[in-house]
């Protein structure tokens, strides 16, 4: 029988030190010392995982059962051109962005993303199927998809690592919106032959600049940040 | 074909969640659910296969604890649930973990086993600590039973072969939901403890236990009943906590106590029943010595705890529910509205929570198998610390449950208890840091 000498508990016997206080429990009677079985199981439990099975199932049999239909009417029945690759695009874009909700949702979020910009890639250049040209596709589509999958890893490993909070988050965001709009219009001009130059782009940057440094400067001054939080807290 | 129709009119059955319940589902975060637990500690080791075919005979007696959970569009619904199960397992050191609605075959209960210990998890949608104390009481009677004692029926240990009584089945709010006029809720906020947040899984238990002969002394020389002076206790080590703690300034101190409304209100229900009072001091109006707090507790609950202000109380719980706007409204703004209520005023408006589920009544022919009894309220919403009372012949168990590391209040509450020369006696799960 042992007793906390700075709480003056007595101390179930399996206890090397008091919950309380950490005091060390050191009964020179009972040396050497052997541990008691503690009243506690050792084991740990884990919550166990919601299998989402049906849910998956019915998403890819509606899914490609879709697809499959589209492809065989478009086949056999209305068969002026391959309208339904654009069914088919969309049925992919929709399975893909569903696989790690439901599917396999130990997925990390880079590769789900990284797989949705693809989805969307094979989407697109599926369209050009339809449109008999892929000009528009390489020199514009993808580069686009390409950009703005970039944006978002960048963002979603900023919010991850750095700061997930509201004030930083709308840094990325308007970081992300200026790189995204300068980027479009210099892809515009080289798609329509033009001499890249920034017109519509520069106020977009311009006015993102302004909001960044707007941002940063909050950020960078806990009053400033203090209050923008209280204010805007929800 | 006359048995084809029971079974589907069994099948057709289904009960709408009480008052209380319908909260709790609305609270359920990937690491939370609100789930308590009862445990009973019999004199001799478990046998695992003889519990498993007692819980398999009694859970039948209780039709809503052998549930699922399901969402409607407006409110969710308990439904029987045939799939196999619960089965016992063997108990963990970190009880009341998260119980998602899916898992665990849709069972809203956990049994564990280990050594003479019998432990029932419970989600609170289900029942309140007396439903779950009738179902694990009648399940260790029909236990002892297989083990050829005989037990007899009587207090929390139900007939398993009579069909289940349709009030215990009910939402005995609704009943008694009839005042005039409908008190406000009160809403303040109050000082919270500051902890480090254990890693998620983690469920820090310290037990005390204690004599009811001593405790009962020292209570009333007080002037007050057993349930007042811990009530007194806790706040006392929450003062303490908040006066050694660095803070802007000081915060009114509170405890949330459920009452059991059985004892106001006569209904048989295994359902929730309860209503929340909020014991408190306010540190701002000047510093208090132990005795001037449990003068206020003991003429707290002497004012507030009866029958007319209880009933005006559940009349104002009720009176949402039951309005014709909001019962329209589809259930997942009402999630979004109440969850945020709840995180946002509810949560706030107490310091720490206090359940005093008294001396428990066992079947006279059961009292030689039992050696105590315990109960937790299960992980706290916000990092804080719950504490629960229960008490057996002269065995008065403490446990405190909380979700940080630090056990300030833990010390403050059973130093205060040892300086009125209380013995206490202290079990624990943690692990602490050298």
């Amino acid at each position: 029988m042992s007793y906390c000498v700075n709480c003056g508990v007595e101390l179930e016997s399996s206890l090397v030190s008091c919950p309380l206080c950490n005091t060390p429990v050191i009964n020179p009677n009972e040396l050497p010392y052997v541990k008691k079985a503690s009243p506690y199981p050792e084991e740990m439990g884990q919550v166990e995982v919601v299998k989402r099975k049906d849910w998956a199932i019915l998403l890819s049999v509606v899914c490609g059962a879709t697809a499959l239909t589209c492809g065989l009417l478009n086949f056999l029945v209305f068969n002026q051109n391959m309208w339904s690759l654009l069914v088919i695009g969309i049925c992919i874009i929709i399975w893909v962005a569903a696989f790690p909700a439901i599917v396999y949702t130990k997925l990390p979020i880079y590769v789900s993303l990284l797989a949705d910009g693809a989805s969307i890639a094979v989407y697109l250049y599926m369209i050009t199927y339809v449109t008999h040209s892929d000009r528009w596709f390489f020199s514009l589509a993808l580069p686009i998809v390409v950009i703005i999958l970039c944006i978002a890893e960048i963002i979603t490993l900023l919010g991850r690592k750095v700061s997930h909070t509201f004030l930083p988050s709308a840094v990325y965001l308007f970081g992300g919106v200026a790189i995204l709009c300068v980027s479009i219009e210099l892809l515009i001009d080289r798609f329509t032959g033009n001499k890249p130059a920034l017109s519509w782009s520069a106020i977009v940057l311009t006015v993102c600049v302004i909001i960044e440094i707007a941002l940063i400067t909050i950020l960078s001054r806990r009053r400033f940040r203090d209050a923008v939080r209280r204010r805007l807290h929800f | 074909m006359a048995s084809q129709k029971n079974n589907r009119a069994e099948r057709r059955e289904w009960y709408k969640l009480d008052l209380s319940a319908i909260v709790y589902p609305t609270l359920q975060r990937k690491d939370f659910s609100s789930v308590y637990r009862l445990s009973v500690i019999l004199k001799e080791e478990i046998q695992p296969e003889i519990l498993q075919q007692a819980v398999d005979t009694a859970l039948k007696r209780f039709p809503t604890y052998k549930a699922a959970i399901r969402k409607g569009l407006f409110w969710r619904y308990l439904e029987p649930n045939v799939r196999p199960g619960p089965f016992v397992q063997p108990d963990i050191k970190n009880p009341c973990m998260p119980m998602p609605f899916k898992a665990n075959n849709r069972y809203l209960i956990r049994i564990y086993y280990h050594h003479c210990r019998i432990a029932l998890e419970a989600h609170h949608s289900l029942g309140d600590g007396t439903g779950g104390m009738c179902v694990l009481q009648t399940i260790t009677a029909v236990y002892l039973r297989l083990l050829g004692h005989k037990i007899s029926c009587g207090g929390f240990v139900l007939d398993v072969d009579e069909t289940p009584d349709p009030e215990e089945l009910e939402d005995a709010y609704i009943r008694y939901a009839n005042a005039q006029v409908r008190p406000p809720r009160p809403g303040e906020k109050t000082y919270r403890v500051r902890g480090t947040k254990e890693p998620f899984y983690t469920l820090n238990i310290i037990d005390g236990i204690l004599s009811v002969k001593e405790i009962a002394k020292v209570a009333s020389s007080y002037d007050a009943t057993i349930t007042e002076y811990l009530n007194a206790c806790l706040l006392y080590a929450l003062m303490q906590k908040q006066q050694h703690d660095w803070h802007k300034k000081l915060r009114p101190v509170k405890i949330a106590m459920p009452v059991n409304l059985r004892r106001f209100f006569p209904s048989k229900t295994l359902r929730n029943f309860i209503t929340m009072v909020y014991p408190s001091i306010d540190p701002r109006l000047g510093e208090y010595t132990f005795e001037e707090i449990i003068t206020q507790v003991h003429f707290y609950m002497r004012y507030y705890i009866n029958e007319k202000f209880l009933r005006g109380d559940i009349t104002t719980n009720a009176a949402t529910q039951q309005n014709p706007v909001i019962r329209v409204i589809p259930l997942f703004i009402k999630d979004f509205v109440v969850r945020l209520f709840y995180t946002k005023v509810q949560d706030k408006n107490s310091s720490a929570g206090l359940t005093n589920m008294g001396a428990l009544k066992v079947p006279e022919d059961m009292k030689p198998f039992i050696e105590r009894f315990d109960i937790y309220m299960g992980q706290p919403f916000s990092s804080r610390t719950n504490c629960a009372i229960i008490s057996f012949e002269d065995i008065l168990t403490i446990n405190f449950a909380s979700s940080i590391k630090e056990s300030d209040v833990e010390r403050y509450f059973f130093k205060k208890l040892v300086q009125d020369g209380i013995h206490v006696k202290i079990e624990s799960n943690r692990e602490m840091e050298d």
